[in-house]
């Protein structure tokens, strides 16, 4: 049992990273970023090149994938945001899923499409507490996972750069006319966010490998996680992210842990149910409550 | 023949016969199968975008269900086909009616979602549908598929593969542009642009626009239920694929390089979609990053598409002269209300909060007929909160607001519209890429009762729409603005657009006028000249109700005034005695030079 719940948590964890990066972009930007779970994938394909030149474990390797991650969502908010920035919102949708096929195909062209196996965050075996058994990996996520999310709360609250990157997503005129150097923050937001789905990218390479089409699976997660904790919201987010993961590792292992449940609904309890079931929560949560299950209503002004 | 050869030069039209001469002779000169089967993809994948067309650019939703509407109508061809032996007569038909039924299903809680959620919901679907397929072996055959797919067989008549099924797709390509093409220009077509691109207007103008985007969203899915069956019908196969994702991007990738709202784009995108990959074959695995470069292109070089460009450099290389001026046509003179004896409008104890702040806290008012009501108030009084709980904008907590002694504060604001209240805006609300005199014109959209099947059924004149821009040049001179009626109304003069605005109200036959702010940006002539116009309206039996600061406009105009302040009616009465009110000046912030003049 307690072994299926840090699991559920550790994924929850990474689902999380993914999430907050998204809803950072989203709140920075108004716009929807469709690419963020292929920075998911990408984030797995360059934690493999950079173990493949220096074979360390991933906590080592996770700073650097980080860097070339913000870099990377640097570079792309100059291709898929700023030349649309005063578009409507859905043509940085558009331009965002345009990029996401460069991104999925040059993984496949470079890696081809047969998934590959990313190195752990310290190691794969288990440990004992207390006569519980609990695997490394799970548990190294959480605490790195944990981690990263407090630094991110930290960087945005605490500093006067977090500010300035809160008041552009805010209010961008107002702090424009304040001095902030907004298209700077904007494409920091795009960098941070980057590294935050880079950094899911390494934790989940090594339980789940990475393919090229990796990524729209992820950005739905994201988009799922951002939708249930509410739009906009960070912490929403994170919950969100945390529900998913509950939701996926344990209605699978539900005949495990009640093993009546096996005989009566076998075909209930499979992977691929558990996702239907998401989708059809998630569409009862839009029809019931669009705001979200924590967001706020707001009425609109005409 | 003359006014045909005036209709053919006009636009990028010489241009467009061409392509379709040119596409004639390519697909006269193709021998190879192979070539057959590549041209009747272009066919299918343009039949699947003309339907996309319809909700993605013409009611402006992203919609990613098209994909898997399109896989839909494959399985269901393929399924009865295989499993059941059925002929096309039947298959075909169920191929078109599951997507449809499928959409009329999701369309209940997907449609009222805005943009973000939208695109989710209907990629969640999407998901749904392929999980399904893949599970459900039994019937789709999971992840490998059914093959064995019939031909093209209607009542025994087989269509032979290679070139008759080209034929037969590319037939129905024609029907559907030209389906398309009817049903979006005129009346239709600017009912559903102004419900894109400012819904409030439309349904300020008696327009149900979630009526227009459920429309747009079946018809999607009809065209891509065809689009699926010729597929299977083609390929012979059926597999997961149709359900993924990639058929959704292609489509996507047509109408956004094509063009998301021109019957052309769709043709265009998918000649280009489809053949791209084979041109570019020395490129090998590398096109399909091709492809997602060319999306990002298009999407930041041409936002309409390549035609929308086209269309831009035409009018800049060749500017067109200006069209024969529309022949006005007289609105029918106003009808006599059904007698009752109370006040045309009544507006009862109405409370409306937002958050903490009480913006209206029991406000009463009565505007009877033919007369003129001014209505006042220091900002932030509430004033145009109250016209938007009249209209329907806002709901209000308590109270009610009667018409004629009806109750309308519980409609929905394009019926309260359509039972005679318009109104102007003081965020001025105009479509800017419309002409002036369409702008106007497209409130004639529940007169002529402009249903989806009339727009289809049209003949070549459109006399419906002609007949509403020969209401709305009528009501331009009644305005004395006549000369702008082919400007776009983007361009215009902040009081000029006030009065197109007042113009497009008038076009609603309204029994009463909310006018928001009419004066502002007009000079003194103007001011002098707009009241008189009034003052006419009124005589002819319209209750107007006029929002103004501008006290030297409303003082002579208004026959009575109310004056609002913190969301409370402080007081009410002539022109004369509200300008004596001690409340009312102490209300203008003790400004009282404000109040004489």
């Amino acid at each position: 049992m307690l072994q299926i719940l840090v699991n559920a948590l550790a994924l929850g964890a990474s689902y999380a990273l993914l999430a907050l990066g998204f809803v950072l972009i989203l709140n920075a930007t108004s716009a929807v970023n469709f690419t963020h779970g292929d920075m998911v994938m990408a984030g797995g394909y360059v934690t493999i090149a950079l173990f493949s030149l220096l074979p360390l474990p991933g906590v080592l390797l996770l700073p650097a994938v980080m860097l070339v991650m913000a870099l990377l969502g640097f570079v792309f908010s100059y291709l898929a945001y700023f030349p649309l920035k005063d578009r409507p919102p859905v043509s940085v949708f558009i331009s965002t899923i345009a990029l996401g096929i460069v991104f999925q195909n040059s993984a496949n062209a470079i890696n081809g499409a047969e998934p590959h196996k990313g190195p752990p965050l310290l190691g794969e075996g288990s440990l004992s507490l207390a006569g519980i058994t609990v695997g490394q990996q799970a548990l190294s996520i959480i605490v790195i996972a944990a981690m990263l999310i407090a630094a991110q709360h930290l960087l945005l609250n605490r500093t006067g750069l977090g500010r300035k990157l809160r008041a552009t997503a805010q209010d961008r005129p107002m702090a424009e006319a304040m001095g902030i150097r907004v298209n700077s923050m904007i494409a920091l937001t795009f960098a941070i966010g980057s590294a935050l789905a880079g950094a899911a990218g390494l934790m989940l390479s090594n339980t789940f490998f990475v393919s090229p089409t990796d990524g729209s699976n992820y950005i739905i997660k994201a988009y799922i996680a951002v939708t249930i904790g509410g739009w906009g919201s960070l912490s929403g987010a994170v919950c969100g992210a945390l529900i998913i993961a509950l939701f996926e590792v344990l209605l699978p292992s539900l005949p495990v842990l009640v093993p009546l449940l096996k005989d009566v609904t076998p075909w209930l309890f499979t992977q691929t149910a558990s996702t239907i079931l998401l989708y059809v929560c998630l569409l009862a949560i839009m029809f019931f409550r669009p705001q979200g299950l924590f967001g706020e209503k707001v009425q609109k002004r005409v | 023949m003359n006014a045909s050869l005036t209709w053919a030069s006009k636009g990028i039209r010489p241009l467009l016969i061409l392509g379709v001469l040119g596409l004639v002779v390519w697909a006269s000169s193709i021998s190879s199968a192979y070539q057959m089967r590549l041209f009747t993809i272009v066919g299918i994948y343009a039949l699947l975008a003309l339907g996309f067309q319809f909700i993605f650019g013409h009611a402006g939703a992203l919609a990613l269900t098209q994909g898997s509407f399109f896989g839909v109508g494959a399985y269901v061809t393929g399924i009865l086909s295989v499993r059941y032996g059925w002929g096309a007569e039947y298959t075909l038909f169920l191929s078109l009616l599951l997507p449809v039924m499928l959409a009329a299903v999701v369309a209940a809680p997907v449609l009222r979602l805005e943009s973000h959620y939208f695109a989710l919901a209907t990629l969640g679907i999407g998901q749904v549908l392929l999980l399904v397929a893949i599970g459900w072996q039994d019937l789709t055959g999971g992840s490998n598929g059914l093959s064995g797919i019939a031909g093209l067989t209607i009542f025994g008549f087989e269509i032979k593969k290679g070139q008759g099924i080209m034929l037969a797709v590319w037939g129905c390509v024609a029907v559907g542009a030209l389906l398309s093409w009817r049903i979006t220009r005129g009346l239709y077509g600017a009912a559903l642009q102004i419900s894109r691109e400012n819904p409030v207007a439309a349904q300020a103008i008696g327009i149900d626009t979630a009526r227009l985007r459920y429309a747009t969203f079946l018809l999607s899915s009809l065209f891509a239920g065809l689009a699926g069956a010729l597929y299977a019908h083609t390929i012979r196969v059926v597999s997961v694929e149709v359900l993924e994702f990639p058929i959704m991007v292609a489509c996507l990738t047509i109408a956004v390089l094509g063009g998301r709202t021109h019957v052309a784009g769709a043709i265009l995108g998918a000649v280009l979609i489809v053949n791209l990959p084979e041109w570019f074959r020395d490129l090998e695995k590398y096109y399909l990053i091709a492809y997602g470069v060319a999306l990002l292109f298009a999407v930041i070089v041409a936002p309409y598409g390549l035609i929308g460009l086209l269309e831009q450099w035409r009018a800049k290389l060749f500017p067109e002269r200006a069209s024969t001026p529309h022949q006005p046509i007289a609105l029918p003179a106003r009808a006599a209300l059904p007698m009752h004896s109370g006040p045309l409008l009544d507006v009862q104890d109405i409370r409306k909060r937002f958050g903490g702040l009480k913006a209206l806290d029991g406000v009463s008012l009565k505007v009877a007929q033919g007369e003129i009501l001014g209505l006042i108030g220091p900002n932030g009084s509430g004033k145009t909160t109250l016209l938007n709980v009249i209209t329907g904008i806002y709901r209000a907590e308590g109270g009610a607001v009667q018409l004629n002694g009806v109750a309308i504060h519980e409609e929905a604001s394009f019926n309260i519209a359509s039972s005679g209240v318009a109104r102007t805006f003081q965020n001025i609300n105009l479509v800017d890429d419309m002409t002036v005199l369409d702008n106007i014109a497209v409130a004639r959209y529940g007169f002529e009762k402009a249903g989806l099947l009339q727009a289809a059924g049209a003949g070549w004149q459109q006399p419906a729409w002609q007949r509403a821009r020969g209401n709305a040049a009528y009501l331009l001179e009644a305005l004395g603005i006549g000369h702008t009626a082919q400007s776009h109304a983007g361009g215009l003069a902040y009081g000029i657009k006030r009065k197109v605005e007042i113009a497009r109200a008038l076009a609603l036959e309204p029994t009463l006028l909310l006018l928001d702010e009419p004066a502002a940006g007009l000079n003194e002539n103007e001011q002098l000249d707009l009241a008189d116009r009034l003052r006419a309206f009124a005589k002819t039996g319209l209750s107007i109700l006029v929002i103004e600061h501008n006290m030297p406009f409303l003082m002579p105009l208004a026959e009575r005034m109310v004056c609002l302040d913190h969301g409370v009616v402080i007081a009410q009465g002539t022109p004369a005695e509200i300008r004596a009110n001690p409340l009312v000046i102490a209300a203008y912030l003790g400004a009282p030079e404000d109040v004489q003049a």
